[in-house]
Formats: C-alpha cells, structure tokens, sequence
C-alpha cells in the first residue's frame, strides 16, 4: 500500500472512535435548549451514543447551536467556533438558523446560519422534538462515517466567502465591550 | 400595618403636598400611576424616595410619534407599603432630553443606557449614557422607535434562505402516508427508556 492509502485507513479508523465519542459544546443561545435536559437524562439518554456534555471549546467536536443567534451572540459563537480543535462540526436546532423563524423580521437576529459558519446538520422545528435532536445526532455519525461532515474544510477552502459575509452583517467581528477591555 | 389601599391613598397625599400631577390614575391595589410635568419628575421622585420608595424597578420610554413626545415611565418600589408607583412624564420627541436621576436612584446607570440605546433619549448627568450597552456597532435610528423597520432593516442586513420548492403544502396519497408511517416508526425506535 501507498502512504496515502495507508493515511486513508488510519484516519478512517479514527473516525470510527471518533464518531462513537462525540463530545458537544452546547451553545445555548435559544429555547430549543430546553430539549437537551431529556436528551442527556435518562428519557432519551445521549450517553449511549457515546456522546457528552464539554465544558470548553477546546476539546469539544460538535458545536451545538440551540436556538435564535443575535448579532451579539453570533460574534461570539464565530470566537467559540475558531477555537474548536478540528475536526469539528456544527449542529443546528429549531427554524431560527435554518431561515430565521418566527424572527425572520427582527432587527437584532440573523436569518441564516450556514452563511456565517458552516452547518453539518440542522434539525428542524420549533422547537424539535427531542427524537428530531437524537436523529439529528445520529444523522451526523452517519454523515461522519461517510466522509460527509466536511463543514470544517468547507471553512478553510471558502474562508474569504464566510468572513464576507461575517462582516456585511456583523461589521466587525471583533468583540469590543467594556467588560473586555 | 395599614392595608394596602391606605398605602395608595398615602401615596396620593404625598404627591399632592409635593407637586401638582397632571392625572392620576389608580390601576389597582397595589399600583397607582401619576403622569407629571417634565420638570417635576426629579422633585416628586426625591420625596418619594424619602417617603420610603427606595427601590427604581424601572425606567423605560414609550414612543408616541402621532403625538410627537416620548413618555418617560419610572417605577419605584417601597418594601415597607407595598405599592409600585409610576411616575410618567412627556418629553419632546424632536430633542428628547432629561437629566439623570443617578443622584437619587444610582441604580438608574444601566435603564437609562439603555433607554439612550434603544429610543436616543439623552440624560444628561449620566456620565456612561452614551455608552454602547446591549447593541453592538449599531449603524440606524435606534430599534424601538415606531417609525424604525425592523424587516427593511433585516433584508438590507442578513441573508435570506431562497426556497425554490414550496414545502407547505401536505400530501396524503398513500405513498406518502407509507412514508410518514415510517419516520415516525423510525423516531420512536431511537427512543430510548421503556418501550410503550
């Protein structure tokens, strides 16, 4: 075997740990949040799929957006995304970052997520129920074990494309507030 | 301990010994609100803070563009006789300008950076009123004036999802109800717990 084939099958195997331990960083901007409490306990039980709460970006794989983004907080979950170890992916929950919702008109919340970062899985509703989340997640190991989830090399090969559109809507990505300077 | 529509009497008194209300209106037991001139606010709001009215649970603006003023609404609290008093004064809408009552309520700071955010009432007395609260780098009149638009705003800003397939519409042919029958099948397999 060549050293690509042999890099292949190395890292088809660490896919195969690595969608079987999926660590999320729950970012809960929204009321679709109010879903995660049966999906972690007992009722649904997300442990059995080998997946977990994270506590820091760092050394989390999903980035699990629940909810509504305002201007505010999507400065900050583009920080929270940057930071994330790669690879990583994006799962998005209810109709508030597929096309804004029922806060399609205002003025403080953006319409659509997969323009800023990039999006694996959405789940849709509103909010979802808590087996949409669980599909949802299992969708994803599908997607990661056939070489789907690509949303994080999607970031760097269009990287001027989503830092454009950061900053036609944000105007500047950088956070700037009194209790950070 | 008097009963509570003593303390709203009370309250009546003690703004009829102060200033002169331009209309009181009793919205219940524990709710009195009195609308007063511009330049009375600070006066009434120190006599009733001495009077026990110590707490400012809030301060906000509503915007009447027919009418060309902003009303300016102030509640306090007292712990002692349970009433919220609502002090409501017009201010011009064209230069909305009142001073601060950080002197009397220093907890005032934060409602009236973001009164000045959100309808550009100025508060002169305030040193941080200009200061940038809860929107960031915002570029347009401020958000909850009436004549703002939210949704012009929101189209000239994000990017909106282009659908090319109507997805509202239902359809019950069988084939589809098979379908249906299906998915749910499927969500109720990942459903973990006791089988019903």
């Amino acid at each position: 075997m060549s050293k690509e084939e042999i890099d292949r099958k190395w890292y088809e195997i660490g896919d195969f740990f690595r969608r079987n331990s999926l660590w999320l960083l729950m970012y809960c901007t929204g009321c679709c949040a109010i879903e995660l409490p049966p999906a972690m306990t007992s009722a649904y039980d997300m442990e059995r799929l080998g997946m977990g709460p994270m506590a820091t970006p760092r050394q989390a794989d999903i980035l699990l957006v629940s909810g509504y983004l305002s201007l505010k907080t999507l400065r900050r979950l583009i920080y929270t995304y940057e930071q994330m170890s790669e690879p990583k992916y994006v799962v998005a929950l209810g109709s508030c970052p597929i096309n804004g919702g029922i806060y399609h008109d205002s003025h403080a919340v953006i319409n659509q997520l997969d323009q800023y970062i990039p999006v694996d899985v959405y789940v849709a509703g509103c909010m979802p129920n808590t087996e949409s989340v669980m599909n949802g997640f299992v969708d994803l190991m599908d997607q990661i074990k056939h070489k789907k989830a690509v949303g994080w090399k999607k970031y760097h090969e269009n990287h001027d494309w989503y830092k454009a559109n950061q900053i036609q809507s944000l105007g500047e990505i950088d956070v700037h507030d009194e209790f950070h300077e | 301990m008097t009963n509570s529509m003593n303390n709203v009497e009370f309250v009546k008194a003690l703004v009829a010994k102060n200033i002169e209300p331009v209309k009181t209106e009793t919205i219940g037991k524990y709710q009195v609100a009195f609308e007063v001139r511009k330049n009375d606010v600070h006066h009434i709001l120190v006599a009733l803070k001495n009077a026990g009215w110590i707490q400012l649970s809030y301060l906000s603006a509503i915007d009447w563009p027919e009418e060309n003023h902003f009303e300016l609404v102030y509640i306090v609290m007292n712990w002692e006789k349970p009433v919220y008093v609502q002090i409501r004064a017009k201010i011009q809408r064209d230069d909305p300008v009142i001073d601060s009552v950080l002197p009397i309520y220093p907890g005032a700071k934060y409602y009236e950076r973001e009164c000045h955010e959100f309808f550009g009432v100025k508060f002169p007395g305030n040193p941080d009123y200009e200061k940038q609260l809860i929107l960031e780098n915002w570029d347009d009149i401020p958000p909850l004036r009436k004549d703002f638009d939210p949704e012009a705003y929101s189209d000239r800003k994000f990017p909106k999802r282009v659908y090319t397939t109507d997805y509202s519409v239902t359809n019950d042919k069988d084939s589809k109800l098979k379908k249906r029958e299906q998915r749910i099948a499927r969500a109720l397999s990942l459903r973990g717990g006791k089988k019903q």
